[in-house]
């Protein structure tokens, strides 16, 4: 009962503060989530143009834990496909538990345009449980991508989910889906050290702004450091690593009220191109 | 190589579309100038002539002043450049000769490049046949259809307990306009357009057939005739003191444009329904010497009653039965003439407009309006001047009206330096000051009650890079609507404008504004006036790569009111345009986010439309934009439009607009469709 009354609790925190953003789209293996311009990293429904970044084909795997709490975990897992004519990804990640839960899936598809610019659109379907006489409502909407490599150093990220504002509707009552615009840019300082900056606005929610810094120390390892804010500054930390065709990431965002968020990720790349 | 290089980069960018280079121009030119006023701006009319010019372009060897005049985006110091460089080496060559010409940059030169073409030396104007209209004529018929798909209040019936009324507007809910143009290489020219408004009848018991009609017909440069109009057409002389119906530089990002351009006499082929002229009117050239003449005898909308009427109406719409009393009942009769004598550096003109009402136009009088025109006669007459000495362009003009009320505008441009214009001007129009046709430099959108400094400099510091600055202080000696006593402002502007390579060009634009406005304190029986200020900044980044090309744009800004507290707004956008290489088909998407707390942080932001309908919306509240733009060529002579847009407003107000415009709801949705043929 305990545990139960502390999910109540935290859910209502955490949807007035998220304002339903965080609940439905999975964060991503880039450090404060800045994932919009970032041309090294992708993950299940970040800007569909990086895609097409992703020189290997493979899968994987992601975890995201929400404040120590298993209830309010996402899973995800990805795979994607490059080919000549355009690149192709699948998305699919599960939140919540038995008596609530939302599920999205994405097909993905981005081209890469001479390494000058990338663009991408995801047709996304989410899937509300809304009790055992209902079950399962949804509702199909895009998820649009771009980026430009302005030159070689420096590119600008632009990608919006949910553009129409569409919602999930049952007889009694509305399920808002996050519309999400995102603006960022990506720099790269070295070739081991990257810079990236991101707004994002949730229709209905704050903005974000957020920056973040990649440092490749080693071969096979990443320190990842960021922030953004979003009413109040959370800090994260992130280290990720690469063995053979293995890589492993891991994030965490240390909220100021409601405490840590981790994300794990593991990819496994079928081949070397 | 150097040579290699330069003609590659010219090619591509004479391969330029036109329409694209227009289109920015408008852009550029009109999103600040839609933000400082609350008339509605005729982009059709502005679009057409230089859509003309671009279908006849102007041959660098023999134009005139008053040609490159059609090129609003260049500054007068920038002609007066072309035309001392024609003039000194005789001959312009070759179009790589503009970048030796002082004060033209790269971006400059891209802009000029679709209007303009090297001919020979010293062509005279061959004579028309016949023949000549079946062989070089060009015909256009345009059809344009627009539907909002949710419908508005006006549209629907009330019903209340008691009884079901009609809806409010007569006519259906669709726009529609039909117009046909023919153009013999901009000697001859006439057309017809027709339109009906959405909500305007068109075919019931009442009304058979259109609710505007347009008639046009121009001759120009046949013997001493320079221009003959019949039918709908504008006039437009000096700096607009006296009369300028055509569009008048105000401030931009082109910060040395103070001047207005295309003097004369111009055919009419817009929608706008009220401000034009139905009548005739010609020029003729005696040498150094051009004289017009102009007649105009046309109906007006007003609300009359007891044979007089306190405004008029100007919107052109008659949608309800209300609006339909208005039309057309107000006779009015303008006689007006212009002599402009020419000397090489040295131009002066005299411009004399008359305007007689069949009835009385009486305002209901109060401190703000006590000097508005009234009554049935209205005499303007205007001097105006031009002065070119070294560096130095002195220009301007004075005009008075039936009541001796003065209006002055005076300015001058110098440039020190080649890579330096600078730009003053100081304008007084006396609060008795009125006519109604003035449309000038000013601050507010009337021609009277306003004093002002402006100064303005263009400066290319380093390549590739531009900075445009200005600064306006100015002062409302008389009380003015919203205002209840004398008030001032002040106007600030910087812009830097990079263009690395290109493909890619992008600026940034700082804005300041203080203006002073009435505050209603409840405690005292005056309002107070406090003053407000606005800043904001944007960074808009155009990136070209083969045949898409990209636009994004951010802006911010913050209001200050006395009265509450800072509201803020941000806008993003996303553009996106393809032209398809095989197929003639050209795409353009956006995504625009916008979050505008007050109706003081709106935004206006310029995006693509159907051939001649700009659109620049202004959009405040929480939301989301989208659109999509279709061009088609079905054919070599046959073109399809088609354009949806849809806004979504994400905050807690379930309501779009007011009055019979009220759509329930929180999403508006519109289609545009337009054909065009030409042959």
């Amino acid at each position: 009962m305990n545990k139960l009354i502390q999910i109540i609790l935290v859910l209502l925190i955490s949807t007035n503060i998220f304002s339903q953003l965080s609940l439905s789209i999975p964060e991503t293996n880039t450090i404060a989530n800045l994932n919009v311009a970032d041309t090294r990293n992708w993950s299940a429904f970040s800007n569909p143009s990086n895609i097409s970044y992703l020189k290997n084909s493979g899968f994987g795997f992601q975890y995201e834990n929400r404040f120590l709490l298993n209830e309010l975990s996402t899973k995800s897992i990805f795979a994607n496909l490059p080919t000549t004519l355009v690149d192709m990804a699948l998305s699919a990640s599960y939140f919540g538990y038995n008596q609530y839960n939302e599920i999205l899936l994405g097909i993905g598809f981005a081209r890469n345009f001479s390494e000058k610019f990338s663009l991408g659109v995801q047709f996304n379907y989410s899937a509300t449980y809304f009790g055992p006489e209902i079950k399962y409502l949804g509702v199909l909407f895009p998820q649009i991508g771009l980026n430009l490599k302005l030159s070689p150093k420096f590119n600008l990220g632009f990608s919006t989910f949910n553009p129409f504002q569409q919602n999930i509707s049952s007889n009694f009552s509305i399920k808002r889906l996050a519309s999400v615009f995102s603006l960022g840019c990506e720099y790269f300082f070295a070739d081991n050290f990257v810079f990236r900056s991101q707004i994002d606005k949730e229709i209905s929610s704050n903005y974000k702004f957020g920056v973040g810094f990649d440092y490749t120390m080693l071969n096979f390892l990443t320190v990842k450091l960021g922030a953004y804010t979003y009413g109040y500054l959370v800090s994260c930390l992130g280290l990720s690593t690469n063995f053979g065709s293995f890589s492993f990431s891991y994030n965490a965002d240390f909220h100021p009220i409601l405490g840590l968020v981790s994300i794990a990720s593991v990819r496994y790349d079928l081949q070397k191109k | 190589m150097i040579v290699s290089v330069l003609v590659l980069v010219f090619i591509s960018v004479k391969a330029q579309d036109n329409t694209s280079t227009i289109e920015q121009i408008i852009a550029d030119i009109f999103e600040q100038y839609s933000e400082d006023t609350d008339e509605e701006i005729d982009f059709e009319s502005f679009y057409d002539e230089l859509k003309t010019v671009a279908e006849n372009p102007i041959d660098l060897n023999n134009a005139t002043r008053e040609n490159f005049e059609k090129l609003v985006f260049l500054s007068d110091m920038q002609i007066e450049n072309i035309l001392s460089y024609a003039y000194s080496f005789g001959t312009i060559n070759t179009i790589y000769e503009l970048q030796l010409i002082n004060g033209l940059d790269m971006t400059d030169i891209r802009r000029i490049l679709p209007f303009v073409y090297i001919g020979a030396k010293n062509i005279e104007y061959p004579k028309i046949y016949w023949s000549d209209i079946k062989r070089y004529g060009r015909n256009e018929i345009l059809y344009r259809l627009d539907r909002g798909i949710e419908l508005r209040k006006g549209f629907k019936e009330n019903i209340t307990e008691s009884e079901i009324t009609k809806p409010k507007y007569l006519g259906s809910a669709f726009y529609n306009s039909l117009k046909y143009h023919f153009n013999l290489k901009e000697r001859i020219m006439f057309g017809l357009t027709m339109e009906k408004d959405a909500g305007e009848a068109f075919l019931n018991q009442a009304k058979k057939g259109y609710d505007f009609y347009s008639m046009y017909g121009q001759i120009n440069n046949v013997g001493r005739f320079k221009t003959i109009v019949v039918g709908d057409f504008r006039a437009n002389f000096g700096m607009g003191l006296v009369i300028r119906q055509g569009l008048s530089m105000g401030k931009s990002s082109y910060v040395l444009n103070v001047i207005p351009r295309n003097s004369g006499l111009k055919k009419y082929s817009s929608t706008d329904e009220y401000n034009f002229f139905r009548g005739t009117g010609c020029t003729i050239s005696f040498g150094k010497v051009n004289a017009t003449a102009f007649y105009s005898n046309r109906m007006i909308d007003a609300d009359t009653l007891n044979n007089s009427f306190t405004s008029i109406y100007k919107t052109g719409l008659h949608r309800t039965e209300s609006e339909l009393l208005k039309k057309g009942t107000v006779n009015k009769q303008v006689l007006g003439t212009n002599l402009i004598y020419t000397l090489s550096n040295f131009q002066i003109g005299l411009t004399l407009v008359h305007t007689l009402l069949n009835i009385n136009l009486k305002h209901e009088i109060y401190p703000y309006n006590l000097y508005y025109f009234s009554g049935n006669k209205q005499t303007n007459l205007g001097l105006n001047y031009r002065l070119r000495m070294h560096k130095f362009n002195v220009f301007g003009e004075t005009a008075l009206n039936q009541d001796l009320a003065k209006a002055t505008i005076n300015g001058v441009m110098y440039s020190p330096v080649s890579q330096v214009s600078l730009v003053a001007l100081y304008r007084y129009y006396a609060p008795d000051y009125n006519s109604l046709y003035a449309n000038s430099f000013s601050e507010s959108s009337s021609i009277s009650n306003e004093k002002g400094f402006y100064i303005g400099a263009e400066i290319l510091p380093f390549k590739k890079w531009k900075i445009s600055v200005y600064s306006d202080s100015y002062k409302f000696t008389w009380p003015k609507f919203g205002v209840d006593g004398p008030s001032i402002g002040q106007d600030y502007l910087l812009q830097l404008d990079y263009a690395t390579r290109r493909d890619l060009n992008m600026y940034w634009r700082i804005r300041y504004e203080q203006k002073e406005k009435n505050y209603l304190n409840e405690n005292q029986a005056l309002n107070e006036i406090v003053s407000t200020t606005k800043a904001s900044i944007r960074y808009q980044l155009v990136y070209t790569y083969g045949n898409f090309s990209f636009k994004n744009l951010m802006e911010y800004n913050v209001v200050q009111n006395y009265s509450t507290a800072m509201t803020y707004g941000f806008t993003a956008l996303q553009d996106i345009s393809y032209r398809f290489r095989k197929i003639p088909l050209k795409i353009d998407l956006r995504y625009q986010f916008f979050d505008a707390q007050a109706y003081e942080n709106r935004f206006y932001t310029y995006e693509k439309d159907l051939l001649y309908a700009f659109s620049i919306p202004m959009i405040y509240r929480t939301g989301s934009r989208m659109y999509l733009n279709i061009k088609y060529d079905l054919t070599r002579n046959m073109s399809l439009w088609f354009k949806y847009a849809q806004t979504i407003y994400s905050d807690d107000k379930n309501i779009i607009g007011s009055g019979n415009d009220e759509i329930i709801g929180n999403r508006k949705n519109d289609l545009r469709f337009m054909f065009r043929y030409e042959f």
